[in-house]
């Protein structure tokens, strides 16, 4: 069925991913692949050749370098205290564990914020350390009018992701949090319903859209806010729509977290976060919030 | 394209084939064309008028259409000129906006032609339409709409037409009929279902959109923890009532009206709309409050935005800055009240170390954040500093101490902590205090100069 273009290409950027250019395997030779990603109506196709694609500058590659080499020096010191960096009974009896926390600016290197201004929307968003540098803000405006490209017929979206763990010469890097089945965040928003999606790492080319998602509903108010979202609670949604295979969100490699916004409400709005962390509640027995079995027969 | 002609030609042929006495329907059917069914078939009932749909216009032209299925003339609509669909809202919203003008649009269109011809483009047009005459949230406005479809036409019928996307203009309109539900979070109806399976069959896209909606919706409709109704209630002191015992975080706290709107009138003889000030403290706040050092200032910050689905509400705090560890004042208990000799029917301060286990410990590994106590929080009509300062004069026959404490107004425009002073924020387009509306010119009085430790 001809879903419409205007959906699934506006929702590909209410998952908060970013513009990124990834290669992929098709029937073109490797050396001129297409562009992946959201193409804006009314640019113009260019293809870039892969030569042109990389920047080839001497102090970069010489920082890249310093860089990757300390990051692999760290990985072989690492193991030697025990697994990820802490001592063994630690990593295995923690019963807590905090992900992201916003103290001093280099917290901040973290995260990619988005808007629908990359579709031709007029909202903004912004991000910077709260007070005493100890909590984020992200704030801006949003605004709802579509862009008159003639092909999209919603906007007003703001998203704020996590980026992907790196290790030493930009390997991907997981966190497994495979012994935690909450999601704790400490937040302060100003009423609005917000949305968290969490990336997972997955084989197929057809999962890479995969998103689990659950809904953050602020109180407002100038008190602080915990959130605690058990992990069975995330729903399987593919570029902004929710599917109808559900499965349970696989902890052992979650690569981003990410806080989007877009709820028709056109005007300025903020959120503070104190911190992202995980808990185990051993109250919590549930393994998967939503039916797993076949629920339409085939047609 | 032959093939369907060939398979509706051969379907109209086998559901004709009892009906073939007449000399003039075998010529017909002799000829291949799909026509006329409607001649022959008038005489033997009703219930066969409905497959002249599947006849085209092209064997149309030299045939009488019968009377059965000529439309009755309505009132304004005997010209045929192409008039696009939008006009038909746009000459029915010039007298009123509202549920009755809509629906007597959808019925003048839908006696206009039994055949429904344009529906798809007309369903489109209301859908768009809907927002500007308010039936947005109505369910039996979206039923109406799907009822313009005509019914049973578009059924496939066999496993080929419905592995080939029947009519998919159609299933992609009521898809986007039900989508447009989804958008305003409307749950649809047992009319809703009876409607789509009837026009599509129960196992086309709509139903199955359809399906999707009952599945997901009830899972998520109690989701909210802080639900907002969708009537806010009109009064601004209502208003202020509801959204500050939403954020007060307290089940103790009391809520005051300091004053209502009213409008006096001064010496010169004008008139001046005074705003209504509402404010809401706790016990445990008041006792804060008491035990505040009177050396150090409290702080009026403000306006901070509370958003209510669609309405955003500004509201005033009442705080202090975070007392530095020297200075924090260690609590003193009466050891008669809380020591091991106090009342055990009665106790005052239970120390016991209540732990599920051996070793659990939920904490995590933060600093906290250290913020200043909030005393009081308000909602006024106006956010200047006399407004604010009846606030405080009202707030201080239940708190004495706030006399002998200086006062500090850190009013600031827009949303705090977003942009500098220099910049002024726009405020947001919708907002119930009309008074505070678009007013981005508050009082800026920063009596400490300096860093704004904004809590």
């Amino acid at each position: 069925m001809a879903a419409s273009r205007t959906g699934h290409l506006l929702l590909a950027r209410l998952l908060g991913t970013s513009t990124k250019q990834l290669v992929w395997a098709s029937a073109s030779p490797f050396w001129s692949v297409p562009r992946r990603g959201y193409w804006r109506p009314g640019q113009p196709r260019e293809r870039k050749w892969l030569w042109q694609r990389i920047n080839f500058d001497f102090a970069k590659g010489v920082d890249g370098v310093r860089k990757n080499v300390g990051l692999l020096k760290d990985e072989f010191l690492q193991r030697w205290v025990g697994p990820e960096g802490k001592p063994l009974l630690e990593h295995m009896l923690e019963q807590t564990r905090v992900l992201w926390e916003f103290r001093g600016p280099e917290s901040l290197n973290q995260w990619l914020v988005s808007s629908d201004r990359e579709i031709g929307g007029r909202s903004e968003v912004y991000l910077k350390l709260g007070r005493n540098n100890n909590t984020c803000l992200l704030y801006g405006t949003l605004c709802s009018a579509p862009p008159r490209d003639g092909e999209t017929r919603y906007s007003g979206y703001c998203t704020m992701r996590s980026e992907q763990l790196r290790a030493s010469f930009d390997r991907k890097k997981h966190h497994d949090v495979s012994n935690f089945n909450t999601l704790h965040l400490r937040v302060r928003g100003d009423g609005r319903p917000w949305m968290i999606n969490i990336g997972v790492e997955n084989y197929f080319h057809h999962q890479r859209d995969d998103i689990y998602s659950y809904f953050l509903y602020t109180r407002g108010g100038p008190y602080w806010q915990d959130v605690k979202i058990p992990f069975s609670k995330f729903f399987l949604a593919t570029r902004g729509r929710i599917q109808d295979d559900q499965h349970c969100l696989l902890l052992d490699k979650m690569n981003t977290i990410g806080f989007t916004l877009g709820d028709k409400a056109d005007g300025p709005f903020q959120l503070e976060i104190d911190f992202i962390g995980v808990c185990n509640d051993p109250a919590h027995t549930e393994d998967f919030a939503y039916e797993v079995y076949k629920r339409n027969p085939e047609v | 394209m032959n093939t369907a002609r060939i398979l509706l030609r051969s379907q109209c042929v086998r559901c004709l084939a009892p009906f073939a006495r007449t000399t003039h329907l075998q010529a017909v059917l002799s000829n291949g064309g799909l026509a006329h069914c409607s001649l022959g078939l008038s005489s033997t009932g009703v219930q066969q008028v409905h497959r002249a749909f599947h006849a085209s216009s092209r064997y149309d032209k030299n045939q009488p259409v019968p009377s059965t299925l000529r439309g009755s003339e309505e009132d304004g609509n005997k010209d045929k000129s192409l008039v696009a669909h939008d006009d038909l809202f746009e000459r029915a919203g010039k007298e009123a906006k509202n549920k009755a003008t809509f629906n007597k649009v959808v019925e003048v269109f839908n006696k206009r032609d039994v055949r429904r011809r344009g529906h798809v483009e007309f369903i489109y047009a209301a859908l768009k339409k809907m927002p500007e005459f308010g039936v947005e949230r109505d369910i039996t406005v979206y039923n109406k709409l799907l009822d313009v479809f005509p019914k049973e036409v578009f059924v496939p019928r066999n496993f080929i037409q419905r592995m080939f996307n029947h009519y998919p203009r159609q299933q992609e309109c009521a898809v986007e009929v039900l989508e447009q539900m989804e958008n305003h979070g409307i749950m649809p109806n047992v009319e809703t279902k009876v409607l789509l399976v009837q026009i599509f069959g129960p196992k086309g896209h709509p139903v199955r959109k359809y399906q999707r909606l009952m599945y997901w919706f009830p899972k998520f409709k109690h989701a909210n923890p802080f639900p907002v109704p969708h009537e806010l209630p009109a009064d601004p002191v209502d208003l202020a009532r509801f959204s500050l015992t939403r954020i007060a975080n307290d089940m103790d706290t009391r809520v005051t009206v300091y004053q209502m709107p009213y409008t006096d009138i001064t010496e010169t003889g004008e008139e001046v709309q005074e705003p209504h000030i509402v404010g809401i403290q706790s016990p445990d706040q008041q006792a804060l409050l008491a035990k505040h050092n009177p050396s150090k200032p409290v702080f009026v910050e403000g306006p901070y935005p509370l958003w209510l689905r669609r309405t955003c509400v500004y509201y005033y705090v009442l705080k202090a800055d975070p007392v530095p560890p020297e200075e924090k004042v260690e609590e003193y208990m009466d050891l008669e009240l809380v020591g091991p000799q106090q009342s055990i029917h009665y106790p005052l301060w239970i120390d016991m170390d209540l732990q599920r286990d051996m070793g659990d410990d939920f904490s995590f590994n933060v600093d906290d954040v250290e913020e200043g106590a909030i005393y009081a929080m308000c909602m006024a009509g106006q956010g200047d500093q006399v407004t604010l300062a009846r606030w405080i004069a009202g707030l201080q026959e239940t708190n004495p101490i706030l006399g002998r404490i200086p006062t500090v107004f850190r009013l600031e425009s827009g949303p705090r902590e977003l942009q500098d002073l220099t910049e002024p924020q726009r405020p947001p387009g919708a907002d119930m205090e009309a008074e505070h509306s678009s007013e981005p010119d508050h009082v800026m009085d920063q009596q400490l100069g300096g860093q704004r430790v904004k809590q």
